[in-house]
């Protein structure tokens, strides 16, 4: 049980990445805060896992204060912040309205921003029981090199990767790691939604197919599962990882590691 | 004339980047001297020097160093490329591959710094496979790591008096481009894969790397030092999805 005793919040915790580390979380000891907009969040239903749901729209600043009241008064400490809730839009930037960036951003880099401000110092509290507090962000490798068609979610994810070493660096010394964590192709609806939207992978064309060579790209010949997000985000969430701080995790199987894989 | 004035040594200047960085160094008014392994070839561009000089030779590189008694700007342009995995590589193609690739370099910046005035630039070649793999490529990769990690290591130790930057030149028209083409099933097809995926829609050529050269030797870059810069038509700035599947 690497988590006993700690006190977890995780955004976007009913969507497909953000139910398996809530798994993963109270597997290994914590009390979780599962946060998101609807107990559903992005799939059909949710069945009682053990986690406290805590409706928030990271994009709102009262809810954001709200949810950090609750931990307060309930636990005084929050050891661990998980920053997980995303959208994406599938344009270009020509395509893409005001509204549709502004909303990426609301969600993605703002919604970030805000949980994290509210939980700094309930994060506080908890690094001076001894270890230290762990703030983990969503970044994407799309935040280093662009997939087609994705240009405000590439930009949104560059923003979370410089306020991840910021915040790394303003708050280090108060015993606050924060990292964020990478992911190239997960499994998750997001992803799904990847493959059937506009512009993208639909086109008409059979999703087999499309996800048999998007597989193929990877040097592990596969695309990651949301289990596999959830075992770094334990990691970095645990003691193990005490001197881990300010960096950027890319788990993609390999995919960025490579020169643009020419079809030889 | 951005160069006048200046000497300048280019290794491997008998072709492909290497020639045109001569080209553009001899343009802009330098004095220019490069160096191959053999006999001075046939063609080399007019005006500029040579010496039959293999990099890897540590000995024959210092005597060379000392015999033009130093210069102002140095382009560590020598190299070779194996087309192997680690499995398939013999203890032959790491001597030749890291001998030339990373060695020479050595070598060369071991021996001319001492000898080279305030104000000189080196500009190494390293290469995009030094950031990110190329497929059985294996030793040609970790030899232009090493050249990125080395030339940091300059620029940090023999600051402020020489800079040192490298460029990490992507898909460039050459013979070494042609050799990679080569090996795939379908070479035609293959390259018209790879050209849909740089941003440019067309590959480097080596005036494009020249250019660069010829910037990060001028005064023009008297900031810029302990980098690497990427020029490569946009190919590393995308996914290696792109365009793929989508």
């Amino acid at each position: 049980m690497m988590l006993q005793g700690k006190v977890a919040l995780v955004t976007g915790a009913r969507g497909g990445i953000g139910r398996a580390i809530v798994a993963r979380f109270l597997k290994e000891g914590a009390t979780v805060y599962a946060a998101d907009l609807t107990p559903e969040g992005s799939l059909d239903t949710h069945d009682d896992d053990g986690s406290i749901f805590v409706q928030l729209d990271v994009t709102q600043e009262a809810d954001a204060i709200a949810a950090m009241q609750t931990v307060r008064a309930e636990h005084g400490k929050l050891d661990i912040l998980v920053n997980a809730a995303g959208i994406e839009i599938e344009k270009t930037i020509e395509e893409t309205t005001l509204e549709e960036w502004n909303q990426s951003f609301a969600v993605n880099a703002t919604g970030t921003f805000l949980t994290s401000k509210y939980a700094l110092p309930l994060m506080r509290e908890a690094a001076k029981t001894g270890a230290s507090a762990s703030l983990i962000n969503f970044g994407s490798y799309d935040g280093f090199i662009a997939d087609p068609g994705l240009a405000a979610y590439c930009a949104t994810k560059g923003a979370v990767h410089a306020l991840t070493r910021a915040v790394a660096c303003d708050h280090g010394p108060e015993g606050i790691r924060v990292n964020a964590i990478c992911p190239g192709y997960i499994d998750t609806p997001m992803l799904q939604s990847f493959f059937n939207g506009d512009g993208s992978g639909g086109g008409g064309g059979n999703i087999e197919t499309l996800q048999k060579a998007v597989r193929d790209v990877h040097p592990m010949r596969t695309y990651g599962t949301p289990t596999d997000i959830a075992n770094l985000v334990n990691w970095l969430a645990s003691d193990e990882a005490r001197y881990a701080s300010g960096q950027l995790w890319v788990l993609d199987g390999g995919l960025s590691a490579q020169v643009q894989q020419m079809k030889l | 004339m951005r160069l006048q004035g200046k000497r300048a040594v280019v290794t491997g200047g008998r072709q492909g980047i290497g020639r045109g960085i001569v080209d553009a160094f001899l343009a802009e008014g330098a004095e220019v001297f490069t160096c191959g392994r053999g006999a001075e070839p046939n063609g080399l561009s007019t005006g500029c020097h040579w010496d039959s000089l293999d990099v890897s030779d540590a000995k024959a590189v210092e005597r060379y160093a000392h015999a033009l008694e130093g210069v102002d700007i140095l382009v560590n342009n020598a190299g070779v490329q194996v087309e192997k995995t680690v499995a398939d590589s013999t203890d032959a193609d790491w001597d030749l591959v890291m001998g030339v690739n990373a060695r020479g370099v050595f070598n060369c910046c071991r021996a001319f710094i001492p000898l080279m005035p305030k104000g000189a630039s080196i500009i190494n070649i390293g290469s995009i496979s030094g950031n990110v793999a190329d497929p059985s490529m294996a030793l040609y990769n970790a030899s232009k790591a090493f050249v990125h990690g080395l030339t940091r290591s300059i620029a940090v130790d023999h600051g402020p008096d020489i800079r040192c930057n490298a460029i990490c030149p992507g898909w460039i028209e050459t013979g070494m481009l042609d050799a990679g083409f080569d090996l795939a099933k379908d070479p035609a097809k293959a390259k018209q894969d790879a050209l849909t995926r740089h941003a440019v829609k067309r590959f480097g050529k080596p005036a494009d790397i020249a250019a660069m050269a010829l910037w990060l030797a001028s005064d023009d870059a008297a900031f810029a030092t302990g980098q690497l810069f990427t020029i490569d038509g946009g190919m590393t700035a995308a996914s290696p999805l792109n365009p793929g599947p989508f």
